[in-house]
């Protein structure tokens, strides 16, 4: 078993998890963007034109092509604030279509011969890295005000409202901090596939991501976590049957969405019964006990207001 | 001039096709509120079944090569809604979107493992003849392409608009709930709607298969996603208004190609979406509340 063999696949493998955390961070407010692959590109191609046209180290050029993606998931943001669900997401695949048709025809940054000659700086301990840094972002917004805040908007926009949630202002910090973290992806990946072309900006490449989101579920984080793992390293793992690879790997994702609809991890904040062949294993705790032990903890901090704090 | 009627005439042609797989595609997503992606590989295997069909009985000739086109598609597509899409009747969008994804990957690449990756020749049936219209020509089988597609398009709004059938659709459309309440079949109805435009792809798809000369395992793509956008700019509130639509992006992208550059004319089709988007997000002909 050659390691260095792995390297590849396991490097895409951390990207994709980074930007599924990203877009894990933007669907959070309720509306999966369809542009991840288009703002996976600005972080890309910002960070290419840096380091080769500016001679911008490495890291610099990373965070600043993050922060420009960022500011294009808030651009996008505020575009469909008004919109309904269908036509929002729907103007997101139209936006991505929009930024590929724009670096095609764009000679600066290569147009459609692609941007080449982009210097190998991603090692596995960059994507490693950058991956530490995704978890922990997502995990701390995911436990924070601002994360239940943002769950509020997307299970009910016009309750939240009420309770006094700005929703303009969650969609467009969730639509930054998650384009932040896709455009640092992105910007990673462009500096291992030293090439980086319009067509990784197109609708099949977004498509991908929300495929790990909705094949892992949305309930958690730890759902796009796996579906990234998996989907990415299944072709890999799959590579023994040839070519019925992508046949079985159609099927898997069938399988996935006919029998676990709302993703392989879901959440059930009672506890469940295992069950094994019809045996009770474990019983599910009923809701009234789960609900008795919740109120018998303090409360913690950033779910108190101000008033009842002091 | 010359060349502006001569790009508009292979418009239309192209457009008419692009008309047959986009209606399958609004079909789909008003009635069953589905985005079918694997609907341009049903397409793909309409395509197939009729080139299957004319080397096994090659004396037979066109009709029964369109017949098993219709056929072999007509068959997938039922299946895909038993088996995929009515298990996940009432899910979010996204969800059957993906699932009929997968399915789209197991069409794909289970006929490139049939036939191969490289595209195959198709025969033609129809004699190689040029047919003169004032200043434009056109090939017998452009002309083939664009009669049987404007019977096909002609056909379904005769069907939705005039029989009952038509009728029970398009008030499913309007509201599902309301339309089942009163007494219409809504499984039947999704049944009848998954196979009709499936039936009508394979048949288009025989159709196209030899107005090229060829047919790929991979050729859903390419339509699929021009069915998509004539969809989105139309607005699926009015069937004939995706034709329209269809019909004026092919004549755009062929005008596109005569007088700009062949590469900016799969953009073009993009650039319509957006424009429209921006201005009429429901479509230029509205759509149902979905």
């Amino acid at each position: 078993m050659n390691f260095a063999s792995f390297e590849p696949v396991i490097i895409f493998t951390l990207l994709n998890v980074v930007m599924a955390l990203g877009l894990y961070i933007t669907a959070l407010s309720g509306q999966l963007s369809m542009a991840t692959a288009a703002i996976a590109g600005v972080g890309g191609y910002g960070s290419a034109v840096l380091t080769v046209k500016f001679a911008w180290p490495f890291l610099p050029s990373v965070v600043l092509a993050a922060l420009a993606a960022a500011i294009v998931g808030a651009f996008l943001a505020l575009v469909t604030l008004k919109m309904r669900d269908f036509i929002l997401k729907l103007t997101t695949l139209a936006f991505g279509e929009a930024l590929a048709v724009l670096a095609f025809n764009w000679d600066y940054i290569g147009g459609a011969n692609s941007f080449t000659g982009i210097g190998l700086k991603t090692t596995i301990w960059t994507a490693l890295a950058a991956t530490a840094i995704a978890l922990y972002i997502a995990w701390r917004f995911d436990g924070s005000r601002l994360g239940l805040a943002s769950r509020a908007v997307r299970d009910d926009p016009v309750a939240a409202s009420a309770m006094g949630v700005p929703i303009a202002r969650m969609r467009t910090i969730t639509f930054a901090l998650g384009g932040a973290l896709v455009g640092m992806g992105g910007a990673i990946q462009a500096h291992y596939m030293l090439v980086i072309s319009p067509h990784d900006l197109g609708f099949f490449v977004s498509l991908n991501f929300i495929i790990f989101l909705l094949f892992g579920g949305l309930q958690t984080l730890w759902g796009p976590v796996l579906g990234a793992v998996l989907l990415t390293a299944l072709p890999e793992v799959l590579r023994f049957t040839n070519e019925y690879r992508l046949i079985l790997y159609g099927l898997i994702i069938v399988l996935v969405v006919l029998l676990r609809p709302d993703g392989l991890l879901t959440r059930t904040p009672t506890g469940r019964a295992i069950r094994i062949l019809g045996f009770t294993l474990v019983k599910a705790r009923p809701v009234a006990a789960r609900a008795a032990e919740m109120s018998a903890q303090p409360l913690p901090s950033y779910l108190l207001t101000r008033q009842a704090a002091e | 001039m010359e060349l502006f009627l001569q790009q508009l005439a292979n418009g239309l042609v192209i457009g008419s096709t692009y008309a047959v797989v986009a209606i399958g595609f609004a079909l789909a997503f008003t009635v069953l509120r589905v985005i079918n992606f694997a609907h341009p590989d049903i397409f793909m295997v309409g395509m197939f079944a009729g080139l299957a069909a004319t080397a096994q009985w090659p004396a037979l000739g066109l009709l029964v090569t369109l017949l098993a086109g219709a056929a072999g598609a007509g068959l997938v597509g039922f299946a895909l809604e038993r088996m995929v899409i009515a298990p996940l009747r009432g899910r979010d969008v996204l969800m059957t979107l993906i699932g009929t994804l997968g399915v789209a990957i197991v069409l794909q690449n289970g006929m490139a493992l049939i036939v191969g990756p490289d595209p195959v020749a198709y025969p033609s049936l129809l004699p190689r003849r040029f047919i003169d219209i004032g200043p434009v020509a056109l090939t017998l089988r452009q002309v083939a392409n664009f009669a049987i597609c404007l019977l096909l398009l002609g056909l379904v709004s005769l069907y939705v608009r005039a029989t009952s059938y038509g009728r029970a659709t398009r008030a499913i459309a309007e509201r599902p709930d309301v339309a089942a309440a009163f007494g219409v079949n809504v499984a039947r109805i999704c049944q009848i709607t998954i196979l009709l435009a499936s039936m009508m792809a394979g048949l288009a798809a025989v159709s196209v298969g030899m107005l090229y000369g060829s047919a790929s395992a991979f050729v859903g793509l390419l339509y699929g996603l021009k069915a998509f956008i004539c969809m989105l700019v139309a607005g699926n509130r009015y069937f004939e208004g995706v034709m329209v639509v269809a019909l004026a992006i092919g004549i755009i992208e062929a005008l596109v190609t005569g007088y700009l550059s062949s590469s900016l004319r799969d953009a073009a089709a993009f650039f319509v979406l957006i424009g429209v988007l921006y201005f009429r997000p429901n479509g230029l002909f509205g759509s149902y509340n979905t």
